[in-house]
């Protein structure tokens, strides 16, 4: 494929322009980022939440694009599915049936019924590749790490099918490094968003990772290395919000109104929004071999959420954890609705926090809501509520 | 002369058809359903007979059909809407291969064969967004009579775009909407295209093959008529007896009866 | 065999026995909880009650407690305590009703049932590893999470031999050997491997006489009704796998199916309408969603419910003794990726069925509890009707919840199916009588 720059736009321009511009490129339901990089006669591995080794597929020369809806009405996609369904699934295949985004792999993983279920309704609608990836849920056998490490082995042997050309150890390696840093960019992201909330709102710091799934990580990182300094040298007068932790955006997303609707009363201090991007805690060593190395970060190095199982990381415990360590005041819980793992987790969510004395607040979103008035009121009084006390 | 007849007991009106021998449309008549079924259907009949000039001897068969279809309880047999429409289309446009059918309480899509055989179909009756009662919902929020709706919703030109999914919000959007300044034209075009939309993606799940028929007492709304067609992406078929279809086609089934109780019955070779 | 063959008793015996086993069981169930014995909770798809019933441990199935509360009308009771407790109505039902279980103290209609001492779960259902989440919260107990790697795309299933299969055949091997000592510690019995090879031989016998079983409703008339019948079969094949009183009940009803198949013995006085059901029973309205069919001559000679929710039993999987905890590894895999195949790749199941089991139609049912089963049916039925043209029916309702399964709405469907099935016979007998001419 020609050398491309599958999103130029920011290039060169204030802060302010350039979070404008990922907005947009986010809200931009022709996807021109991935159709450029197709032009240009890339090919594209399409992988649903939560967690996806990238690496694997950008070793392949491959741009991994992140699927998780959109902001499509789901009209065609919508016959494929019954009615109790979550909208994520629903959108996500639309962009497909819709060609906004043309794949030549698509992946999926074993986070709940609904997700291992796409995996099936894509292959019969695709003449391509779709497989589920199955990841450990029993990330507590001690047998976990050799056989994820073969299992991304097999996905290798997918991609280099797909790519028509060999990924070796040292490609892996390069790639690796790549994502090492895109991760480490990110952590300081979230470090100035823990230290200084009042430089960038939740939803600005959203746009900031979100674009990451859609274009080559390469850019992404020449993008952050561009806009972390912005940021910290921004000229934003200190306003202490209520600080607080939100849960619950690890699949469906919310919509980037209702991020704003809550960055008006909050500041947004940590969170799991599109942790899947963030799922890594720290470098993945680049020495040995590169896919145990991958298979290793993922059960010892890694977060949490609703959909992976492990017995060391309770996920009450660690939102409690997350809580402290971002000296956050109060947590908003929320689900897309129709999310099983999600609504389920809420409940031990919320016996927890009592438990712990943590003000908190419940709620469901659907990634395609158009009005927040109701909720916003709520959060607003709940916010209200914690200024007095 | 032999007659079949059919009489349709939906949940708000019982419709009754009484065909003749070559299943031309003699006689049709309309009353409210009420509480008592029964009584309706029996009204719908008698009525339906004064129309046409009949007695009630003349009437050979009769199939009851609709929600109240197991009251007809003069009729000879049932046969549920579903087929009664689809038979009831392809009788009035033979080359129906798919019916939209929006009654005032659900909506259905049925695919058909040409002999009016049910090859699928799909309904809408756990939820009113979706059916005429979203469009009488509206109404009541915009205090215009239902038969003034259609066209006043094809005078909009920048129809607002309805997100609820619940009939019980529908009215304080479409107030919402007003408040906001929007026309009511405008309101009105955009609550019909919500509707439309819905049973579009009913009949996507059993699939759109022309022609397409629009049945049902909502067929007769001007608006709905233009929405759904413009959803569908085909122009569809409607006859002024779109409110009758469900029973034209209960009373086809119950000539078939008649025809087959004349034709000697074929002996295997 | 408790009766010879030839005699009358021998109709209707499963059934009977069928019942006597799960009271049997629920007593059971019962004197453990009233001696605080150690119990598992275990689930349909991958049980290992082979193992279970190494450690005595007796084997508590909360989807099928579940399942009765329904069938005996109360579970709205349960479904409301759960959510008064914070769970949302758009959650599995069987896992609400348990919750509900759990705070009355494991009471039932159908009798007392033990805590959990441990819950042993596969990855077949997503919502197993929440729902034992639950208990661990509840009870501080060990759980205990059986990864099986399931298919990983159509038509991709890899068999022993092939070394990707061999990989994810040891991950299993490799688990099973950490939850060997487990349970050992859990109930306090030691691991005799001799114990295990005798379960597994009853298992053995179980697997073979299933798949029998469901072989002989190719007969005509069908010998049981899949959807009816079939619920008392799984809750044997469950709540017995591994023990001798399994492998003696599917023996017997081998030799009554074989009975009713030779002497022409059906379940309707007249079968017109052979069908396949795909998804889970509406058990709200388990009797009357079973009439709605047989009285239009309708009978269900076959279900992918039947596969599933017998954790793969269905394939007769033989295990060798010879090498019994690798053997099992292979068993479960096999047994419950089938399983998994059944509910999101089930189309080629279906066609397979439509031949071998002569079936006039296909009848879906999705259900608002779970997305397992229901997610990918649409578009599996458009992928089934696409290789043949079966007519097939679509109807919604719920496995647990009376409050979204509405009687009229599902006859009303169910009368216009049989309508085209009676329409469709009728023009493809007067196409022969044309040709006959």
């Amino acid at each position: 494929m020609t050398p491309v720059t599958t999103f130029p736009d920011w290039q060169g321009r204030p802060v302010d322009e350039v979070l404008k511009r990922c907005a947009e490129l986010l809200e931009d339901e022709r996807y021109p980022s991935v159709a450029r990089w197709r032009e240009a006669g890339g090919k594209v591995a399409g992988h649903f939440q939560v967690y996806f080794p990238e690496e694997i597929a950008h070793a392949a020369g491959m741009l991994p694009f992140k699927v998780r809806g959109g902001p499509v009405e789901a009209m065609q996609a919508d016959s494929r599915f019954g009615s109790y369904l979550c909208s994520i699934v629903k959108t996500s295949l639309e962009l497909a049936l819709s060609r906004r985004v043309v794949l030549d792999l698509f992946v999926t993983h074993p986070i709940c019924d609904a997700a291992r279920n796409l995996g099936a309704v894509w292959g019969r609608n695709f003449p391509y590749p779709c497989e589920i990836l199955y990841l450990p849920q029993n990330a507590n056998s001690a047998h976990a790490a050799a056989y994820l490490r073969d299992e991304y082995d097999r996905l290798r042997r997918t991609v280099e099918r797909v790519a028509g050309r060999a990924v070796t150890d040292d490609d892996l390696r390069r790639s690796i490094a790549v994502f090492n840093e895109n991760r480490a960019l990110l952590r300081e992201l979230y470090a100035l968003k823990r230290e200084t909330p009042w430089l960038v709102r939740a939803d600005e710091a959203y746009v900031l990772v979100a674009v990451g799934g859609l274009i080559p990580r390469e850019e992404h990182n020449a993008l952050l290395r561009t806009v972390l300094p912005l940021l910290r040298a921004r000229p934003a007068k200190r306003l202490d919000k209520v600080r607080v932790v939100f849960e619950g955006g690890f699949c469906e997303q919310p919509p980037l109104d209702l991020l704003r609707a809550i960055g008006r009363s909050c500041d947004v201090v940590d969170d799991d929004l599109l942790i899947g991007l963030r799922w890594i805690l720290e470098d993945v060593p680049l020495g040995g071999d590169p896919l145990a190395a991958l298979a290793h970060a993922y059960l010892e190095h890694s977060s949490y959420s609703p959909v992976q199982h492990d017995l060391r990381k309770p996920k009450e415990e660690m939102l409690l954890r997350r809580f402290r360590a971002s000296g956050a005041q109060a947590a908003i819980v929320t689900a897309a609705k129709m999310c099983e793992p999600g609504l389920e987790e809420q409940v031990a969510y919320a016996r927890a926090l009592e438990g712990a004395g943590v003000p908190f607040f419940v709620s469901e979103f659907e990634e395609n809501m158009t009005s927040f008035e109701q909720l916003e009121v709520q959060l607003e009084t709940f916010v209200e509520n914690l200024l007095f006390e | 002369m032999a007659y079949a007849a059919g009489v349709d007991v939906g949940s708000t009106q019982t419709k009754a058809v009484i065909v003749d021998e070559r299943g031309t449309i003699v006689a049709r008549a309309l009353t409210m359903t009420g509480a008592h079924v029964t009584r309706a259907a029996e009204e719908a009949f008698a009525e339906a007979l004064r129309a046409g000039d009949l007695e009630e001897e003349e009437v050979e068969y009769v199939v009851g059909t609709g929600y109240g279809r197991y009251k007809v309880t003069f009729g000879n047999t049932q046969v549920t809407e579903i087929s009664c429409h689809g038979r009831g289309a392809v009788h009035m446009f033979p080359r129906t291969r798919t019916v939209v059918d929006m009654g005032g309480q659900d909506t259905k899509a049925i695919r058909v064969l040409p002999t009016g055989e049910i090859q699928d179909f799909c309904m809408n009756d756990k939820c009113a967004a979706g059916t005429g009662r979203f469009l009488g919902a509206a109404a009541r929020a915009l205090d215009i009579p239902l038969e003034a709706l259609g066209a006043t919703a094809l005078r909009g030109e920048k129809a607002v775009r309805i997100s609820t999914t619940c009939t019980v919000f529908a009215e304080s959007e479409v107030l919402g909407w007003l408040g906001r300044g929007k026309k009511i034209e405008d309101v009105l075009l955009g609550v019909h295209e919500s509707i439309a939309g819905r049973s579009a993606g009913l009949a996507r799940r059993v699939g759109i093959e022309e022609e397409v028929t629009f049945t049902g007492g909502v067929a007769l709304n001007v608006a709905m008529i233009a929405t759904l067609s413009r959803a569908l992406g085909v122009v569809v078929n409607v006859s002024e007896d779109s409110h009758y279809m469900g029973a034209l086609g209960a009373a086809l089934f119950a000539l078939d009866h008649v025809l087959a109780a004349r034709t000697p019955v074929r002996q295997p070779a | 065999m408790r009766q010879a063959a030839g005699t009358t008793g021998i109709v209707g015996r499963g059934n009977d026995d069928g019942a006597r086993l799960f009271r049997q069981w629920f007593h059971e169930l019962a004197e453990a909880a009233e001696a605080n014995r150690p119990a598992a909770y275990v689930f349909v798809m991958g049980s290992l009650g082979e193992l279970m019933r190494t450690f005595d441990l007796p084997v508590v199935f909360p989807e099928i407690n579940s399942l009765q509360t329904a069938v005996r009308r109360v579970a709205h009771e349960y479904l409301n305590e759960a959510e008064d407790y914070g769970y949302s109505p758009d959650i599995c039902g069987y896992v609400k009703a348990d919750v509900a279980t759990q705070l009355r103290g494991g009471q039932l209609p159908m009798g007392r049932i033990p805590k959990p001492s441990i819950a042993v779960y596969t990855n077949a259902c997503n919502t197993y590893i929440k729902w034992a989440e639950i208990w661990e919260r509840m009870y501080k107990i060990p759980t205990f999470t059986l990864d099986v790697p399931g298919t990983r795309a159509e038509g991709g299933q890899t068999w022993p031999g092939n070394p990707d299969f061999e990989r994810d055949r040891r991950y299993v091997e490799a688990q099973l050997r950490e939850l060997i000592p487990v349970l050992a510690k859990v109930s306090g019995v030691p691991f005799d491997v001799d114990r295990l090879r005798e379960a597994m031989g009853h298992a053995n016998v179980l697997g073979h006489a299933w798949k029998r079983v469901l072989e002989l409703n190719g007969s005509r008339p069908s010998v049981f009704n899949a959807l009816t019948d079939g619920t008392i079969y799984l809750g044997v094949a469950n709540g017995f796998r591994g023990a001798s009183e399994g492998a003696a009940y599917f023996t017997d009803l081998v030799e009554e199916m074989e009975y009713k198949s030779a002497h022409g013995i059906g379940t309707l006085t007249d079968e017109r309408s052979r069908l396949l059901f795909v998804g889970v029973p509406c058990y709200p309205i388990f009797r009357r969603f079973s009439e709605m069919f047989t009285e239009l001559g309708g009978t269900f000679v076959g279900s992918t419910y039947l596969h599933f929710a017998s954790g793969g039993a269905n394939l007769g999987y033989e295990y060798d003794l010879a090498r019994p905890i690798e053997s099992l590894a292979e068993g479960v895999l096999i047994g419950v990726r089938d399983a998994m195949d059944n509910m999101f790749h089930q189309t080629p199941v279906l066609l397979k069925m439509i031949d071998t089991l002569a079936a006039d139609g296909v009848v879906y049912h999705p259900i608002k509890s779970c997305r397992t089963v229901s997610t990918g049916l649409a578009d599996s039925r458009r992928a089934l009707l696409a290789a043949r043209d079966v007519p097939s029916l679509f109807i919604e309702s719920d496995m647990m919840d009376r409050r979204v399964v509405s009687e009229a709405q599902l006859k009303n469907r169910i009368d216009a199916f049989f309508e085209g099935l009676a329409s469709r016979r009728a023009q493809a007998a007067s196409r022969l009588t044309a040709q006959g001419d």
